[in-house]
């Protein structure tokens, strides 16, 4: 079994103190840990602190908001979500929410952790051994970046599986800092940067998911190569209004990508035009190409009788 | 030898199913696997790797990771000099690289402390110089006599490892009267063996001066014996224990640098020492299956008859030769089942390159030119125009025949096979007409039970075991052999439950102790069955002949009149006179203690070719195999939906242990088809060394799986058993391959079949003929 590094341990019972908490150097909120800690194990990062926020009960309950929208704790785990009666009327994030790793890991894993996961990459999420025999890379213990060895910045992957979805739907979250409370939508919280994926300032701690009233519905697809356990090679979310359709795809690049278009054929082909894939995954980014089309515009489909 | 069981008798105990006699303690938790084992002042090491494959080792400094609070102490490779390994003819590795690096993961020094994370950082903080070397990565650079050999200092320093030609009858002949020929290569990928237990080993010096290893192995014997040679003991100075083991599937059949620096260590610090490693080190520890490159040639009469084979292979072994040198025969030798064949040649290659070593894993060597053959008969049997099934049929060889190389076949149960296969999957009917993107596909395929000769040139028995049976009734059996989750230990507690009238949880199995069982040579070339069951059977039936006797005297009937059933001994003609086994235990023991013992030697088959000591075996077990595959056409994505696998295993001694074997083989069998590849990037880097990257089916990806036992009997086996742990794998990827074939008309003879290939080969097909 890999041992963890030293690090230490709090599980305050305030938001305020856990914000405090993780304002110290070093400091890392743990949630489900369903990546964090396999991640420590793997050396990726070596906190000083974790601050588990098990004991915020606040964070694991749900209302109805006024306007019929949803406000989600964001320590809610992935299965108590999916689980949840007011789901139903967002097929798609109930969907996302099901395809994440395995049931086990759902029943640990929250969905603020699935929201702010850390971004993804073949040569990143490797074993230490492995990392130190290619020279690290850009975004840990290296200097260059093996997928694009000629480009400026880090390209691993955004892999949260609800993110495309939440994206769609126009959801926004809540982050509780040192400096107080702001809201944010989902589609303004990705950088672009694979260094630091997250648009959060230090000590922020993600509260609540607020979701707007069910509008029409939205579909998850993910591409993986086995049904279970494995991330996305690609993620698509797709939606359809008066207007045409829209996508947000994602495990693409940093951050997810929206696309919008007229019909399947079009929304697929305006995915393909905008979407490049990198070699952050096994299969090979020309495959990965063609089956993005193939995905969106299933997406899309799936959606015409609705 | 036959007619041991007494033919006419009917088992009572043999041939049902049911849980194992040790399953409820695996799953409660209560086996004890090496990482369960704590000793008192015991220390954790862990090892230093190369990220090198290829290079020099011109310093190690150990001074930053020995004053680390915590570290307890280390060793470099000069520490154990003498070269270990799987065959002594070619004992090449070091437990610790000495003066050069051969693969990246390669050990280089070890470390342990107090705890395993101090160890780890400690290693972390070592400063080894490297001087890199050229690298030999592929085939084609170990054939290259301008590149430098990885073993340098061998006797005849060269990257092939051995070379392996044989002719058989008169292959121009054949194909000289052959109506077709079908000539095509073939590459079949490397991978590994994912057992869910990682490698361990804890040692500890006791106060007697002698050694105490326990280690997760499945060759207690031959470790054994290597270790206390490597480490200048006398064997007997060194008792290896194997406790529970989480799966091998060949990859624990080496000696390795956990049981050789763990044994040094504990010596050196005078502390017990434990190492357990983590999955990216089970990765380099490797022994996984060797890619390879293959060309083969066969001749057919229209009738469907086959006149000749002509066979290449290629082997990629890796840095060290592990089990090369019996790799280099397989690869070979089982191309003469189970089909008739008369002209044979094949020539193989093993090589060594700047990778972890290759080595054995389930159905060793004969998995990739089995995948040749099978396609390569799907090929010819469109080509005929015969079905594939019945092209297989024509030609299957009949029992108690010879080979054309040699082989002395038994049973076969090869028809019933292909007829059982073809009957419950509906081949025939389905076959070509299932609609676009689906397809079904058929193989066949033999395996040995046993290989006939040891790895070190002796002539004694194969397989030991030792029944004690006391006043109290209760039963204890001893075997050398390594249950490794595969049910060993049950199938001994079967047989000698069967001899004795008890059930198989009354006896207790005590094994994988080289102090306290007879030698057993361990778990590889599926031989546990056949040569231990036979042992078992003798030892069971001399302590039966002594029960008998005592309760036949007390009953004044003739030993023959009597029968053991249900804890009791009863005179065959009347029930009702019997005793119990207890108490004719207490009657036996007036005799003095009742232990006994029976041994297992291969019977001494004459083979007219004194080349082949690798591949004859007692006895051969046979398989067939239908796939029934849907291919999504956009995105090349494959799906096996259902495998139908029938295989003769001889008798079944246990039904359910032999159906989990078949979903094992074939579940394995779906892994390296669509899944796995121990793949490499540029220098010689594993591309991914993790068990999330590294693709092995779930649930999901497993298909239906429809098992059919067929019982022949042979002659030899114990009750007439043969094996099921290994030969049932061979046939799962060619069938695959020609469902693939039949859902696409797409060729693909080069596994794993993923999305990639398969789409950039439908874009091919497609393509309009220019």
């Amino acid at each position: 079994m890999l041992p963890f590094p030293k690090f230490d341990y709090a599980a305050p019972t305030t938001l305020r103190e856990a914000v405090s908490l993780l304002c110290t150097p070093g400091a890392r909120i743990l949630a489900g840990g369903t990546d964090l800690l396999p991640s420590l194990k793997h050396r990726l990062f070596e906190p000083s602190l974790l601050v588990s926020i098990r004991r915020l009960t606040e964070l694991r309950e749900w209302e109805m908001l006024p306007d019929g929208g949803l406000a989600l704790g964001a320590g809610l785990t992935l299965q108590q979500l999916s689980g949840l009666p007011a789901l139903a009327l967002y097929p798609g994030l109930q969907e996302a929410c099901r395809t994440v790793a395995t049931p086990t890991l759902q029943g640990t894993a929250t969905i603020g952790g699935n929201i702010l996961l850390e971004s993804r990459c073949l040569y990143y999420n490797q074993p230490v051994g492995w990392r130190d025999a290619i020279g690290g890379c850009l975004k840990c213990d290296g200097s260059v970046c093996h997928v694009a060895p000629k480009g400026k910045g880090c390209y691993a992957a955004h892999s949260a599986d609800t993110v495309p979805t939440l994206w769609l739907l126009g959801a926004q979250v809540e982050l509780v800092g040192p400096l107080g409370v702001r809201l944010v939508p989902i589609s303004a919280l990705y950088s672009g940067d694979g260094l630091r994926p997250m648009l959060l300032q230090p000590g922020e701690i993600l509260t609540r998911l607020l979701l707007p009233p069910p509008g029409p519905p939205t579909v998850h697809r993910k591409l993986r190569t086995r049904a279970a356990i494995d991330y996305g090679l690609l993620l698509v979310a797709a939606s359809r209004s008066q207007s045409g359709y829209r996508a947000v795809v994602s495990a693409v690049g940093p951050a997810p990508i929206e696309v919008r278009g007229e019909s399947p054929e079009d929304l697929a082909e305006a995915a393909f035009r905008a979407v490049q894939p990198l070699g952050t995954h096994a299969p090979a980014p020309t495959w990965r190409k063609k089956v993005l089309r193939v995905e969106v515009r299933r997406a899309a489909e799936s959606l015409k009788e609705g | 030898m036959s007619g041991r069981w007494h033919a006419g008798e009917e088992a009572v105990v043999v041939g049902h199913s049911g849980p194992k006699i040790d399953g409820m303690a695996r799953i409660t938790g209560q086996a004890l696997f090496v990482d369960d084992l704590r000793l008192p002042r015991m220390v954790h090491a862990k090892f230093l790797r190369s990220p090198f494959p290829h290079a020099w080792i011109r310093s190690i400094d150990l001074s930053a990771a020995l004053a680390l609070p915590g570290v307890v102490g280390s060793m470099v490779g000069e520490e154990i000099p003498r070269k270990y390994g799987a065959i002594p003819v070619c004992q090449d590795e070091t437990a610790l690289a000495i003066g050069k690096v051969r693969y990246v993961g390669e050990p280089v020094v070890c470390i342990a402390a107090e705890d395993e994370e101090t160890a780890l950082r400690a290693c972390r903080l070592v400063r080894v110089e490297y001087e890199p070397l050229p690298t030999i990565l592929s085939i084609d650079e170990a054939l290259d006599p301008a590149r430098p050999a990885i073993h340098h200092d061998s006797r005849k320093p060269s990257n092939v490892l051995r070379r392996v030609s044989q002719d058989y009858g008169d292959v121009e002949k054949g194909f000289a009267e052959a109506d077709l020929i079908v000539e095509e290569s073939y590459d079949y990928p490397g991978s590994t063996h994912v057992p869910l237990e990682s490698h361990g080993a804890l040692a500890v010096w006791e106060a007697d001066g002698r050694l105490k290893l326990w280690t997760s192995t499945q060759n207690p014997h031959y470790v054994h014996r290597d270790i206390a040679r490597v480490l200048g003991l006398e064997a007997a100075q060194v008792r290896l224990i194997k406790p529970a083991v989480g799966a091998g599937y060949g990859g624990k059949c080496d000696p390795f640098c956990t049981e050789l620096c763990a044994s040094y260590l504990a010596k050196k610090l005078g502390r017990p020492v434990k190492i357990i490693l983590d999955r990216e080190e089970v990765f380099y520890a490797h022994r996984g299956r060797h890619p390879v490159r293959m060309w083969l040639k066969m001749g057919f009469r229209n009738d469907g008859s086959i006149t000749a084979i002509d066979f290449k292979a290629q082997a990629d072994g890796g840095a060290y030769s592990s089990y090369g040198v019996v790799t280099s025969y397989y690869l070979g030798v089982f191309m003469t089942l189970p089909y008739r064949l008369q002209n044979y040649r094949f020539e193989s290659q093993r090589l060594y390159t700047n990778k972890p070593p290759c080595g054995p894993k389930r159905g060793h060597g004969a998995i990739q030119p089995r995948f040749a053959l099978e396609l390569h008969l799907e090929k010819a049997a469109q080509l005929l125009k015969i079905p594939a099934d019945e092209l297989r049929l024509r030609n299957i060889v009949a029992p108690d025949t010879e080979t054309c190389n040699g082989l002395k076949v038994g049973s076969v149960g090869m028809e019933e096979c292909i007829r059982a296969v073809v009957k419950s999957s509906g081949y025939a009917e389905k076959k070509g007409k299932l609609g676009p993107g689906r397809g079904i596909g058929i193989a066949a395929s033999a395996y040995m039970c046993g290989a006939l000769h040891p790895t070190y040139q002796n002539e004694l028995f194969h397989s030991g075991v030792m029944i004690k049976v006391d006043r109290s009734g209760d039963v204890c059996l001893f075997s050398g052999t390594a249950d490794i989750g595969q049910g060993s230990i049950h199938m001994l507690a079967t047989l000698c439950a069967e001899r004795l009238g008890l059930r198989p949880e009354q006896v207790r199995v005590v094994e994988g102790d080289t102090s306290l069982t007879p030698v057993d040579l361990g778990s590889y070339s599926s031989r546990v069955t056949f040569m231990a069951g036979n042992a078992c059977v003798e030892a069971a039936d001399k302590v039966r002949a002594r029960l008998f006797a005592a309760a036949a005297k007390k009953l004044k009937v003739e030993d023959a009149a009597l029968q053991a059933a249900e804890g009791f001994i009863f005179v065959k003609s009347e029930p009702t006179q019997k005793i119990s086994f207890v108490d004719a235990v207490w009657l036996a023991e007036e005799a003095g203690p009742l232990v006994e013992a029976g041994g297992y030697t291969p019977p001494k088959i004459g083979n007219r070719f004194r080349r082949q000591s690798v591949g004859p075996s007692p006895a051969y077990s046979f398989t067939a195999q239908v796939a029934e595959v849907e291919v999504d056409e956009e995105t090349g994505i494959i799906r096996v939906e259902r495998i139908w696998v029938a295989h003769d295993c001889g008798r079944a001694l246990n039904r359910t242990i032999v159906e989990g074997q078949l979903e094992g083989c074939v579940y394995m069998g779906v892994g390296e088809a669509l899944y796995e590849e121990q793949a490499y990037r540029k220098g010689g880097i594993l591309r991914a060394p993790s068990i999330l990257e590294y693709k092995i089916p779930t649930l999901h990806e497993t298909p239906e799986i429809h098992s059919i036992i067929v019982e022949s009997h042979e002659e030899g086996g114990p009750f007439g058993a043969k094996e099921a742990g290994e030969g049932p794998q061979l046939s799962t990827v060619p069938a695959i391959a020609a469902a693939l074939q039949d859902a696409t008309g797409i060729w693909l003879r080069d596994p794993p079949f993923t999305p990639e290939k398969i789409l950039k080969a439908l874009e091919r097909h497609r393509a309009p003929l220019s």
